[in-house]
């Protein structure tokens, strides 16, 4: 017995040491392609001699830590930008610290809380108001009367960015949501690859026609994710003039008519029709499309790289009008300065640096944002990538998601996304799951809860 | 009088080491265990937002939120959901594995070492590839159930099969320790009970029942009642598989608890719920130990 026990205390070490070995591997991030670098050494070396005179005399180089969650597809494109700003700024460095949006949002406000945390972070806009409100982050006006210019960002970003009246950030990215379409399975359903819909009406009938409930090669029309994503499901009750809150974000608006009867539309669709399945979330619904078992999804720029790597053939286009009109939703990432730093100059120029014209250039061209300037209109490095205008020209129908709510986190995951999974799962009614989420959000807004 | 102050001093003197042998490990308990448990005590009575530097006193509000909290309720379904199904199921197997085991085949050292991997895996990665196994549209093993005959589900996207996926997975996962625990216990067991046995003329399944099950009680408690413990507090995996979807059927206590501590960030909350919690889990485990007769020697 012995000696099986220990031949077996052998084996199972071993195997021990070779799963953590393949676990490590498996962790290791991949390396950022390096494909800007060699085409933008001359601007980087003009870059350095502008900021050569500002070089610390001590020669000692200030460090900053950068907090963010970019683990998309977009992901290079950040990092070259932080990259580049090293090589560009010699008394400076700044480690850039990438973890999955969750993990960060739970670490992020204790560490800042207690003193300590990163010099610059960046999340999702939304969350500005909870940030600023707790002295989390700090107010950048001063930022914004010398440095950067709010006359060059886009208006609807300039409100993002405040909180109180105040600026609390700048923009790390800029996003608006299309209509991403399969053209194979467009063509292979009799629809016109090169005529995506443009209204509801259009747009339920590709989705009716590229379903496919029965069969081995089950096929859904559209791939609606539900929690866990970027929104999705708001456009479509904006779309027909619904909303969740009111204006002043003082009264809850789920049972208003027009919310209610765009979640019945489009829940009958997917409970009835098929259309899309349930209690998806965002990763899985990307992964529906990019294998082509969806023939359409709602997604912003980030997956074009993905999407296209993949050789996918689709294209984008607006989110098709509803009863009320064309409508996307906004998603920007606001890029603050945690409240313990210790170095404010440096942060401000790695800020200004960020929303620069050579910096948003290169961002654009290289992820398929559109850039946080309006003033970037011809240049050449933009037109590289043919899906920047197309999500820049959506940007006045796009609309924030629940913006300038304390609870912004609360009232999606707690009321929102509860209450329309119960009605795609057929746990209750629409008019029961929403009643009982118009009193929950009250409640909310009210500070009941 | 002398010899009573004697066994005093030896007394002393033994309490003395004991101090000392228990002080190192007693102090990083005291440090990292007992101390968290009462400073939470403490949270569980304020208004205690990570976000807001007033932390405000609050009284039994945290608890009487929670005493009127669906979503608190229905965690609690689910973590008794999740316990009758992955302990009884799983103690049955992993005796079973043991038994086997516990029998002089060939390859045994291999097959131990089989069902001992997933317990030494992490927890992350394993969840990880069972949802892509389990993913409905993509999956290899959702493919197969379909092709053996089983009725398609979307397994954990939907309300009623995520919840027995992510049993399945943990009974899977842990079946290997309760295997080698039990198989410990089996081993203690003296051959000459058996002997005895064969000798007054009992079959195997009788010497199973009025020996093996006799005899592994003591070890069979320890794995009843670890077993009880960790499925009360299962996280990872739900935090990995379905995060508490979809639609909270698979949300567990310690995964609400969670979402309140560090996804709300309220903190008095959390800690109200993690209280409730940590009374249930000890008034069961002396629900058990009393169950199993611990003190008794029959």
């Amino acid at each position: 017995m012995k000696t099986s026990a220990k031949r077996w205390a052998t084996t199972t070490v071993t195997l021990l040491a070779a799963s953590a070995l393949a676990s490590a591997c498996g962790g290791g991030k991949p390396a950022a392609p390096a494909q800007t670098a060699g085409q933008d050494s001359a601007k980087q070396s003009a870059a350095q001699e502008q900021s050569g005179g500002k070089q610390d005399s001590s020669g000692k180089a200030v460090t900053l830590t950068f907090w963010n969650g970019f683990t998309g597809p977009d992901r290079p494109g950040y990092e070259n930008l932080v990259k580049q700003f090293n090589d560009t700024h010699p008394n400076m460095k700044v480690t850039i610290d990438i973890s999955p949006w969750d993990s960060l949002l739970a670490k992020l406000p204790t560490s800042l809380a207690t003193g300590q945390g990163p010099d610059l972070a960046a999340f999702d806009s939304s969350l500005i108001t909870k940030y600023a409100k707790s002295n989390l982050i700090l107010p950048l006006d001063d930022l914004y009367s010398n440095g950067v210019d709010q006359n060059v960002l886009p208006k609807s970003l300039v409100s993002a960015m405040k909180y109180n009246n105040k600026f609390y950030a700048v923009p790390a990215n800029n996003a608006t949501l299309l209509l991403y379409y399969n053209k194979d399975l467009f063509k292979a359903a009799g629809l016109d690859p090169n005529k995506p819909p443009s209204t509801w009406d259009e747009w339920m009938d590709a989705i009716r026609k590229t379903t496919k409930t029965n069969g081995s090669d089950k096929q859904y029309g559209i791939a609606l994710a539900d929690h866990a994503t970027i929104p999705m499901w708001p456009i479509l009750v904006w779309g027909n003039g619904g909303n969740f809150v009111s204006d002043d974000n003082k009264s809850s608006r789920m049972t208003d008519p027009k919310t209610q009867e765009a979640i019945k539309t489009w829940s009958d669709l997917v409970i009835a029709g098929g259309v899309s399945p349930t209690n998806l979330t965002g990763a899985e619904a990307d992964k529906l499309f990019q294998s082509g078992k969806a023939a359409m999804e709602m997604n912003g720029p980030w997956a074009t790289g993905g999407y296209t790597q993949a050789g996918l053939n689709y294209d984008v286009a607006p989110i098709p009008a509803g009863p009320a009109g064309k409508v996307t939703l906004a998603s920007t990432v606001a890029l603050v300065a945690g409240k313990n730093t210790k170095n404010k100059d440096a942060v401000y120029e790695f800020m200004k640096f960020w929303v620069s014209k050579d910096a948003q250039a290169q961002l654009s061209g290289q992820t398929g944002f559109p850039p946080v300037r309006t003033d970037l209109g011809d240049d050449p490095k933009l037109k590289q990538n043919p899906f920047v205008p197309k999500f820049a020209d959506v940007a006045n129908d796009a609309k924030y998601y629940l913006p300038g709510l304390e609870q912004y986190d609360k009232i999606d995951s707690d009321v929102i996304v509860p209450a329309i999974q119960a009605i795609t799962n057929k746990k209750a009614s629409v008019d029961a799951a929403l009643k009982d989420a118009d009193k929950k959000l009250n409640d909310i807004l009210q500070g009941k809860n | 009088m002398n010899i009573a102050r004697k066994r005093t001093s030896v007394m002393n003197r033994q309490k003395r080491a004991a101090f000392w042998f228990l002080l190192p490990s007693m102090s990083i308990l005291a440090l990292f265990v007992f101390w968290p448990i009462a400073d939470l005590f403490w949270l569980s009575f304020h208004r205690w937002s990570l976000l807001d530097a007033n932390h405000a006193y609050a009284g039994l509000a945290n608890y009487v939120k929670l005493v009127h909290d669906e979503r608190f309720w229905n965690a609690v379904v689910r973590t008794v959901y999740f316990t009758a199904g992955s302990v009884p199921v799983g103690i049955v197997l992993s005796l079973a594995l043991a038994l086997l085991a516990n029998e002089p085949l060939k390859g045994m050292s291999a097959f131990k070492a089989i069902y001992f991997l997933p317990v030494i895996s992490s927890f992350a990665i394993i969840s990880i590839i069972w949802s892509f196994l389990l993913d409905p549209d993509i999956g290899l093993l959702s493919y197969w159930l379909k092709a053996a005959g089983f009725p398609a589900s979307a397994w954990l996207r939907s309300t009623t099969w995520a919840m027995p996926a992510v049993i399945a997975v943990a009974i899977w996962k842990n079946v290997g320790f309760n295997m080698v625990i039990l198989l410990a216990g089996l081993q203690s067991i003296s051959a000459s009970l058996y002997e005895a046995a064969k000798i007054d003329g009992a079959g195997a399944l009788q010497r199973f029942w009025s020996v093996t099950l006799p005899a592994l009680r003591q070890t069979l408690l320890f794995v009843v009642i670890i077993s009880v413990i960790a499925s009360f507090q299962v996280f990872d995996q739900v935090y990995v598989m379905t995060r508490g979807g979809p639609l909270n059927s698979t949300e567990t206590v310690v995964y609400y608890i969670y979402h309140h501590g560090f996804e709300l960030l309220d903190m008095g909350y959390a800690s109200a719920i993690a209280w409730v919690l940590f009374v249930v889990v000890f008034l069961i485990t002396l629900l058990q130990l009393r169950l199993f007769r611990f003190n008794e020697t029959d």
